[in-house]
């Protein structure tokens, strides 16, 4: 089975992630704030280092949204 | 003897002895026809190896219900509802994200889930106000991974629609 989300080139591990915030989102008001601080991770970065010198410095979201974008195996349908 | 035996094994026979025959062996009558669950979430812990009757799962393929001596299987969850009936009969529910069941030999179940909350705690309202929002992505000129993420959202959403009411 191929999973739409899957030829979109998006990871398991961010479809977790995506699938968790609109849960998080949908809790009543007091137990959602406590969810939301908890379950937004902070920002990561990171550099990849070649020849003992770090390369550009990149947001792991974005870094990851590109990903993805090259990963994309067809344009979908709909 | 022989038949005997034979006359024994049908009187033993049971609905669950029926699923899991070759688990199932004599003289061992007396344990449990409990399963032991572990629901956890990377936050909280839910049961830990705590005996329940029966926990219905929603498997990538298809609804399932898992008693004492099932078979040992690993599942993919869908975000969707799992039903615990406890020892006292009570019947609990969790919404889970979607993660992994899995079905240890000796009447263990360990599910794992990144986000679950009870079905009281969701407010039918911020999923409405959520499919309103992830629908406008989806018909929207986002791109590709954007509007597959507002399915994947949407997805979720109705399902937990769907067992609101």
């Amino acid at each position: 089975m191929v999973f739409a989300w899957k030829a979109a080139g998006i990871t398991y591990n961010r479809y977790l992630a995506v699938a968790s915030r609109a849960l998080r989102r949908s809790l009543k008001e007091d137990k959602r704030i406590i969810a939301e601080r908890r379950g937004e991770a902070a920002e990561v970065k990171f550099a990849k280092w070649s020849n003992g010198k770090p390369g550009e410095t990149v947001n792991l979201s974005s870094a990851n949204a590109a990903a993805a974008a090259e990963n994309a195996t067809s344009v979908p349908s709909s | 003897m022989n038949s005997l035996r034979i006359a024994r094994a049908a009187l033993r026979v049971r609905p669950t002895a029926v699923r899991a025959p070759l688990q199932r062996r004599g003289y061992a009558e007396a344990v449990a026809d409990k399963i032991k669950l572990s629901l956890s979430l990377p936050h909280q812990a839910i049961y830990k190896s705590q005996d329940v009757v029966q926990v219905n799962i929603p498997a990538v393929s298809g609804e399932m219900g898992v008693l004492a001596n099932h078979v040992p299987s690993i599942e993919q969850l869908k975000p969707g509802l799992v039903e615990v009936i406890e020892e006292s009969g009570s019947n609990k529910q969790y919404f889970l994200s979607g993660g992994f069941a899995v079905v240890q030999p000796g009447s263990k179940l360990s599910i794992n889930a990144v986000e679950g909350y009870a079905l009281e705690d969701f407010s039918a309202e911020a999923v409405r106000a959520q499919i309103a929002e992830a629908q406008k992505i989806v018909s929207g000129g986002g791109s590709q991974q954007d509007i597959a993420e507002a399915q994947v959202e949407l997805e979720v959403l109705e399902s937990l629609q769907a067992v609101l009411k």
